[in-house]
């Protein structure tokens, strides 16, 4: 089987919007949508004693979806790989999943009616290509492959590092797995 | 939704280009079919960037097909800045520019015409060519803030500026007021994959940068303060002996002359003047002392503190030299100028301008090394060593506030006319105000643009000027390292849009340069006459490009243990004979930065923060891709960076439009408040101006003095490196306040 999912080297991520802006041109998104905005933690601490980290965010490709549940038209879907997206024929853009999505990786398109979101680049990735936020980021901060291949890059950083997962507590099973950075000189 | 684009598809045809929207000229990918740009990416093959690209990059095509583009070339019709044009054609254009440019020669000699230039993305030795065949002195770009002093002293003082680092060999790095996690990211991935394997960082910025959160050790000095700086690591490194005493016995030109000198500059001495803990600079000049191998990264940070500059950047070197960190493995190595293919300084033409008009170049007679007599003494000592000069574009240039008070004032001489290329003087150059009555009062004003800027608009004629993916570009650090990149055009030039080789090539025939002079028909003939002599099996400038790419030489160490170093000691001259010949110091004499509260008590009451202007920040480049709604989405305001215990004191919240007002004048931008500066430091963004203006109205069109940066920025003479003429864009005071409700008043 194959399950994408992707790590964040957050002590890699310099906060640069490279993946911000690549998606956002390549996938031709509407003006006031980012799918994966990176956010900037601090700094913080006591100056001149600090530390900031940058957290890349996108769609988490949970594996319990509450969007996917909350879709009355089965328009949001996921596939046996994990991506999850949405079939735009069938949307209403009924809001439904927009509300059920804890990580806010749904947006509505305003000029063409239908919501939108990351689909791990599901083209490109079935083609043998990475998803545009990962090609593009010079820090090799983003890293995206099958996690059920356990000699590839996800699996092995996966669990021979010790990763987090947004609001890993609520259930979701989120598959963006992140390397915490001690963000400072310490 | 993506428009589908099938790769794969035969009737794409993939081309080898470089972007240029910085000066790192990552490898881009263009998939063009029918003559249209339909994809790109981050070239995976490419040396710099392995695939990766910046949020610049990203948006080429939107560069390329944007609504604002310039695409045929425009006639004022109106009066200057009324905004009336008539489209002609290329032809009609550079005959009437020929002819006036004659005329000004004719009336008041060739000096009178000056060219402004910016920052790479122009065949700069095409501009020299034309000028010495013009015979005018007065070519001039922001060569004096980027990185050109620090080039030119540490070439008169070890033979070539030492500046390629050998990063894989070294066990410390010293990243000196840059900040490359947010301007030249493939240089940060290489740090950060280093850091990794422990190769320890030294950040020194006023500011906790994305690059500082990234080191072992952070300084946070006050702005302008880095010659106080050098002066406390020499005097550590020599006072506690971890200097390379083998190296500086064998290799060093006045060394005791410098222990003398510096003896007074203790870390005690220097805490006041930086902000620093004694402890830190006694620490960190540690790791770098005892951490040999090591490095000082390139960098452009005392290039632009005026006053202090030119001395800053002869103690950094001198640091490099004493601890051993010179032309070994993991230190910083000489390329000197390629014996192997042609380099900048060779399609010149300087031999053609006459020594009288050498004579004339504005503001060379205050500042001589980055001019004229400097030039004339370095290029002789590396023509004897290496056989070849550096470029005299960028290291032997007009002082540009001289040559902006020449418009204004007319003294020493009149400037008549000016071109301008891929720049824009009032957001660019210092002191936005005068720069900007300088260009409304220029007779005759001609500039090379993609877009409508507040430059353009007071010009009498505006090119239509090709983007990176428009024109082959060629990467060899202005003819300064030994190695070279190239990139292919993905398409020719869009619309009527034409290069600036086609613009200095079309003036200099209608001008009697004679075709002799000019026997490159495009920029691929000029390219290929540059790397041919490399000697590989190829036809023509793309079959370079595309069977080669790019050429870097082998690495070669401790060359001057056979030969010396390239200097009149053969050794590394800490105690500068070229900086006493000028009638400069020959070791670095300390002085302030250029406003401060120790010598300026009374300004700084007034005035009581320290400026930087430092703020280079993605996804922007200095005045660039402004107007590109994609990343203006990003940053749509200017933010200055404000210390919260400051703030409050101010009644300034996060968010605030604030005031930041020097001597020169005030800006407003917005305020971020944040304890990543020192509570008595301010920092702007630069480069700001507001593109979606279109509605010209008074004397400030696109707001270009209302957020800008350079309208706080010192270019007097008496605020200029004397050695090199570089102004203050650093270490300056201001005051802040919050702007009343509804902003500009």
């Amino acid at each position: 089987m194959t399950r994408y999912a992707m790590v964040m080297d957050t002590r890699r991520c310099v906060g640069c919007d490279s993946c911000t802006i690549a998606c956002k041109v390549w996938n031709e998104l509407p003006l006031d949508v980012l799918f994966c905005p990176v956010l900037r933690d601090g700094p913080h601490g006591v100056y001149p004693h600090l530390h900031m980290n940058h957290t890349p965010l996108l769609c988490m490709h949970c594996a319990e979806t509450p969007c996917v549940h909350a879709c009355p038209t089965g328009a949001s879907r996921q596939d046996a790989d994990g991506i999850v997206w949405v079939e735009e024929k069938g949307c209403i853009t009924c809001g439904a999943c927009i509300a059920a999505c804890p990580y806010n990786a749904r947006h509505r398109d305003r000029q063409r009616g239908v919501v939108i979101k990351c689909d791990f680049c599901k083209d490109r990735v079935r083609d043998g290509e990475e998803p545009f936020c990962v090609k593009t980021c010079h820090q090799r901060a983003r890293v995206f492959g099958d996690l059920d291949d356990k000699h590839g890059a996800v699996a092995r950083l996966v669990n021979s590092l010790r990763t987090e997962r947004l609001f890993e507590d609520i259930g979701t099973e989120p598959q963006v797995y992140y390397i915490m950075s001690k963000g400072g000189q310490g | 939704m993506p428009k589908v684009i099938d790769l794969r598809d035969p009737d794409i045809e993939v081309r080898k280009s470089m972007c240029y929207f910085c000066h790192t000229n990552c490898g881009v990918l263009a998939y063009v079919r029918d003559g249209e740009v339909v994809y790109i990416e981050g070239d995976p093959d490419h040396p710099t960037n392995a695939g990766g690209l910046c949020c610049r990059g990203n948006i080429a095509l939107k560069h390329l097909d944007h609504p604002d583009r310039i695409n045929k070339p425009l006639k004022r019709t109106g009066e200057k800045g009324a905004n009336q044009w008539e489209e002609i054609t290329w032809g009609q254009a550079l005959d009437e520019i020929a002819e006036r440019l004659a005329a000004i020669k004719d009336e008041y000699g060739a000096e009178a015409v000056a060219t402004a230039g910016g920052t790479v993305r122009t065949d700069d030795w095409a501009r020299r060519r034309f000028m010495n065949l013009f015979g005018s002195p007065n070519s001039f770009h922001n060569a004096l803030l980027c990185w050109i002093p620090t080039f030119m002293i540490e070439t008169a003082i070890s033979g070539w500026s030492p500046f390629l680092s050998d990063m894989e060999n070294s066990r410390v790095a010293v990243i000196w007021g840059a900040n490359p996690g947010a301007s030249t990211l493939p240089a940060m991935r290489g740090l950060t994959d280093l850091h990794e394997k422990g190769l320890k960082l030294i950040c020194i910025d006023p500011r906790f940068t994305e690059t500082a959160a990234h080191a072992d050790l952070w300084l946070p000095i006050r702005p302008g303060a880095d010659l106080a700086l050098a002066l406390a690591w020499i005097n550590v490194i020599i006072d506690e002996e971890l200097y390379d005493a083998g190296f500086v016995e064998d290799w060093c030109y006045g060394f005791k002359e410098l222990v003398e000198h510096v003896e007074q500059f203790t870390p005690e001495w220097a805490a006041p003047l930086t902000w620093l803990d004694p402890e830190l600079i006694r620490e960190s000049a540690r790791m770098y002392a005892t951490n040999t191998p090591g490095n000082i990264q390139w960098g452009t940070s005392l290039d632009q503190q005026g006053k202090p500059s030119g001395a800053a950047i002869h103690a950094r070197a001198i640091l490099r030299a004493i601890t051993g960190n010179i032309d070994c493995p993991g230190g910083d190595l000489m390329p000197g100028p390629s014996m192997e293919y042609t380099v900048d300084e060779e399609l010149e033409a300087n031999e053609y301008l006459p020594e009288e008009q050498r004579a004339k170049q504005l503001g060379s007679e205050a500042f001589k090394l980055c001019s004229w007599p400097g030039y004339r003494l370095i290029s002789d000592i590396a023509r004897e060593y290496w056989g070849k000069a550096p470029t005299a574009e960028w290291m032997c240039e007009a002082n540009a506030p001289a040559v902006f008070r020449a418009i204004l004032t007319e003294d020493p001489y009149p400037i008549r006319a000016l071109l301008v290329a891929a720049t824009n003087p009032v957001n660019s150059y210092g002191n936005s105000r005068e720069v900007l009555e300088a260009l409304k009062k220029v007779d005759f004003l001609v500039t090379n643009e993609y877009w409508m800027t507040s430059a353009a608009l007071y010009s009498d004629y505006v090119l239509p000027i090709a983007g990176a993916l428009e024109r082959p570009v060629v990467h060899n650090n202005y003819g300064c390292a030994a190695s070279i990149v190239t990139g292919e055009r993905a398409v020719y030039p869009l619309h009527e849009r034409g290069t600036d080789y086609w613009f200095w090539q079309g003036l200099g025939l209608r001008l009697g340069q004679g075709e002799e002079l000019w026997p490159w028909a495009n920029e691929e003939e000029a390219y290929f006459d540059i790397v041919e002599p490399l000697g590989f099996e190829v036809d023509d400038y793309n079959g370079f490009v595309r069977e080669v790419g790019f050429y870097f030489p082998k690495p070669e160490y401790y060359r001057y243990k056979e030969e010396g170093f390239f200097t009149r000691t053969g050794r590394v001259e800490l105690y500068s004979t070229v900086l006493e010949e000028l009638g400069y110091p020959p070791l670095p004499q300390y002085c302030g930065p250029v406003e401060n509260e120790v010598e300026h008590p009374e300004l700084a009451e007034e005035y009581p923060l320290a400026l930087s202007t430092a703020g280079g920040f993605m996804p922007f480049h200095h005045s660039e891709e402004f107007n590109i709604k994609e990343l203006r989405y990003l940053r749509h305001d200017p933010y200055m960076e404000i210390n919260p215990a400051t703030a409050a004191r101010l009644g300034i919240e996060d968010g605030d439009w604030c005031w930041v007002e020097t001597l020169r004048g005030r800006i407003r931008q917005r305020a971020n408040v944040t304890n990543a500066v020192h509570e008595k430091v301010v920092l702007v963004q630069r480069g700001w101006w507001y593109p979606e203006r279109k509605e010209i109205c008074g004397d400030d069109p696109f707001g270009v003095l209302e957020s800008n940066a350079n309208v706080l920025t010192a270019t007097a003479e008496e605020h200029c490196d004397p050695i090199s003429g570089t102004w203050a864009n650093r270490g300056l005071l201001c005051r802040v306040y919050k702007a009343e409700e509804g902003g500009l008043s």
